[in-house]
């Protein structure tokens, strides 16, 4: 795709709206992969290859996504650059970060570089990867930082596997404060989580599952943000899930703490209720919570506590899903689904504004990286996304582009589903009807 | 040769059941039409010819992901004494390291076309995926620490044969003794004797007692209180590894605090049984005396086991639709 350069494109009579407001109904001119003109008359002077009328469609900068699991190298069966990142881009999304617990994990310089290049000779949405905070993610010697940062590395992180040496922590911390790299945490207590494979609660109780109480996750929040608080480095907490660890997260925001913390779309929509049907569909870590649990999370988004919704998009393949709870491994797929989930399950459930929502896709996990804030302005990268917000459909997981065809929301009827994404000016995503 | 035969055996009230994983969509009337037709199984086991072709043609394969020689052979000695044909699946986990789903094993297996499989698996709901993959009827024969329906089953049928003028589960009470956090026996026992009506008690240390119980359900630290005017006592097998996983500081403490003995069972109702689901730690979780005592039922347990899923053999396969 990104063997040719993309011709200049009008999308016209779009309904735009960035970070920085509403923007109403106007065109936008693409050149040379960046925004060239916006609002009315923005197409004058362009030699439009392409125009599309995008009327009753709104026009907003693609989504960031700090936190997918594409799987390679080494774990291809379950998931690939090539259809992850086209998967991304169904879901809206110009931007990831691909996490490094792969096989092998991406803790060498030489590891970041290849998925780069690959990334660049598949075109389409962008991968950042993130690296390793320790090698082999053992969580016992650190990787090294400056390199892989000079590689290209976007974050440090063990992601998917706790670091629970807290001197291991502290060391990370203080390398990555004096380079001005983000260390994203996995934050649950080993020891406390223990065999647990759902949340400890009632639910767990009465199904005879193992439970992981919510204190696992609030304990290592707590001593990651201590953490952040000793060494002054950018800790930013992934997928906060419950009460405690959010209100941990919060007392340490009032003391001005470098923390931000991110929450996953499952989070904030299903509970630990949905296990009751033993499907490992729903076997995640940390696990689906409490319905106060939820309550708890969206509020704290309403409040502007939370930095970012990462999916924590975490392909495995069909069969490993289909074994039993204890040996079916944690995570699901998500990212093709989750605007529309969250558009759906909260916009038009009347629970958080559609800026709101934007900005947690869009400037929050920009600022959490200390990156520029997506915007439809001219000169700006054109990395965009145009969605339908009528637009109600199914959750189809075989049409999905993503390896892993299966879904916690099969069969839901969802509104607000990207009809093209734009990375560069070029199509990454486009629905056939668009194309036409 | 086989003996004919011209007794009859009781329905289930309602339509026949697919599966019995635990109690929830079970109604009394269902689980007394079922003590019922164990009634007709075990007078059949008291015969010189301990066989009925109540369930020739049809055939129940094991599937034991977890070894079980015990409850395996009272599922197969239920089966064959109904003419059953048996097929036997051991697995003890290694087809999962193997890398083969749940799903393909079973669907491998469903290729045998069993009628019924009765299937044991150290994941709690197993049974409840497995059922979803198959046409075949489901008996849980334990998952996890989920459930261990027949173990309730042929307890509290036990119960029901052996305490002195029983008439009714009501206003009776249950004690169960020991590591019920852990415990399928207890989960599922705790589910019947509440459906049935009768009361229950848990006793044991705050590690090894799941800190949130369902209504009507008592839990209590203090041995002498959870007995105090018990019907029936029933203790639990403690697992050697409770203490290398620091949920108890030592044998000789759990003993001294949970055992049960003489002296603990004196402010239970003088004719209270005493029940172990097996195998015992013998002067562990239970004195030997009272395990082999008059009050002791743990015997009968296991022979009553056989006409119980002998029972629940027959209720899914050819109960009344």
């Amino acid at each position: 795709m990104s063997a040719r350069k993309p011709g200049p494109l009008l999308v016209a009579n779009a309904h735009l709206v960035d970070g920085a407001g509403d923007h109403g109904i106007g065109d936008l001119a693409v050149e040379g992969g960046v925004v060239r003109a916006v609002g009315a008359g923005a197409g004058e002077g362009l030699d439009a290859e392409r125009t599309i009328d995008a009327a009753g469609a709104l026009l907003t900068p693609a989504f960031l996504d700090l936190h997918a699991h594409l799987r390679e190298p080494g774990q291809e069966v379950k998931e690939d650059l090539a259809s992850g990142l086209a998967a991304a881009a169904a879901g809206g999304y110009g931007t990831v970060v691909s996490m490094a617990n792969t096989t092998p994990p991406v803790d060498e310089p030489g590891l970041v570089a290849e998925l780069l290049q690959k990334a660049e000779r598949l075109g389409g949405t962008r991968l950042r990867p993130a690296a390793a905070l320790s090698r082999g993610l053992g969580g016992e010697t650190l990787t090294d930082f400056a390199a892989l940062q000079q590689a290209g590395a976007a974050m440090i992180t063990d992601d998917g596997i706790p670091v629970a040496d807290g001197r291991v922590m502290r060391s990370a911390c203080e390398y990555a404060a004096e380079l001005g790299l983000v260390v994203q945490t996995h934050s649950e207590d080993p020891s406390l989580r223990a065999g647990g494979v759902m949340n400890e609660g009632v639910v767990s109780q009465t199904l005879g599952l193992p439970g992981n109480p919510d204190a696992a996750e609030a304990a290592m929040v707590f001593r990651d943000c201590e953490v952040a608080r000793l060494t002054g480095a950018r800790v930013h907490i992934a997928h906060v899930t419950c009460k405690r660890a959010m209100q941990v997260v919060e007392h340490f925001k009032a003391l001005g703490v470098p923390v931000t913390c991110e929450v996953t779309p499952h989070h904030l929509t299903l509970t630990d209720a949905a296990l009751e049907g033993f499907d490992p569909v729903f076997k995640v870590a940390p696990p689906l919570r409490t319905e106060e649990d939820v309550a708890y999370l969206r509020e704290a988004v309403r409040r502007g506590v939370v930095d970012s919704i990462g999916t924590d998009h975490a392909p495995h393949t069909r069969a490993e899903k289909e074994r039993d709870l204890l040996t079916a491994p944690f995570g699901l797929p998500n990212i093709e689904v989750a605007f529309a989930l969250l558009y759906t399950e909260l916009v038009l459930g009347g629970e958080l504004e559609l800026d709101r929502l934007l900005w947690l896709l869009q400037d929050g996990p920009a600022a959490v990286m200390g990156w520029p804030a997506p915007r439809l302005t001219a000169g700006a990268p054109a990395d965009l996304t145009l969605i339908d917000l009528t637009r109600e459909r199914p959750v189809e997981p075989r049409r999905f582009l993503s390896k892993a065809r299966f879904s916690p929301w099969a069969g839901e009827m969802l509104r607000g589903w990207p009809l093209l994404t734009l990375v560069g000016g070029a199509p990454a995503f486009e629905l056939e009807e668009v194309a036409s | 040769m086989m003996a004919t035969v011209d007794i009859e055996i009781p329905t289930p009230a309602r339509e026949r059941k697919r599966n019995l994983l635990d109690f929830a969509d079970w109604s009394v009337a269902e689980v007394q039409a079922l003590f019922e037709t164990a009634d007709v199984m075990a007078q059949v086991l008291t015969r010189t010819i301990k066989k009925v072709p109540a369930l020739q043609g049809f055939t129940v394969g094991t599937l034991f992901f977890e070894d079980s020689t015990r409850t395996r052979l009272s599922f197969e000695r239920a089966a064959r004494a109904q003419s059953a044909d048996v097929i036997s699946f051991a697995a003890g986990g290694s087809s999962l390291s193997k890398g083969e789903s749940l799903k393909d094993t079973l669907q491998t297996i469903d290729q045998m076309q069993a009628d019924l499989y009765v299937v044991r698996h150290p994941a709690a709901g197993a049974p409840s995926q497995i059922a979803r993959w198959t046409d075949a009827a489901i008996v849980n024969a334990g998952d996890g620490r989920r459930a261990h329906p027949t173990q309730a089953l042929l307890d509290a049928y036990t119960f029901r044969q052996r305490f002195p003028g029983f008439d009714d589960f009501r206003g009776k009470r249950l004690a169960i003794v020991g590591d019920v956090m852990h415990s399928r026996v207890a989960r599922s026992n705790v589910e019947l004797w509440r459906k049935l009506g009768g009361e229950v008690v848990l006793c044991g240390p705050p590690t090894l007692l799941p800190p949130q119980v369902a209504p009507g359900v008592h839990r209590s630290h203090r041995l002498a209180e959870a007995l105090e005017g018990a019907h029936a006592v029933m203790t639990l097998r403690l697992q050697h590894e409770r203490m290398a996983s620091s949920l108890l500081p030592s044998l000789a403490e759990y003993v001294a605090r949970y055992q049960l003995t003489e002296r603990a069972l004196a402010g239970a109702h003088p004719e209270a049984l005493v029940m172990h689901p097996g195998p015992l730690n013998r002067d562990v979780e239970i004195a030997t005396e009272i395990a082999d005592g008059p009050r002791s039922v743990i015997h009968a347990q296991v022979a009553n086991g056989v006409p119980v899923r002998m029972a629940v053999l027959y209720t899914l396969l050819v109960g009344k639709r």
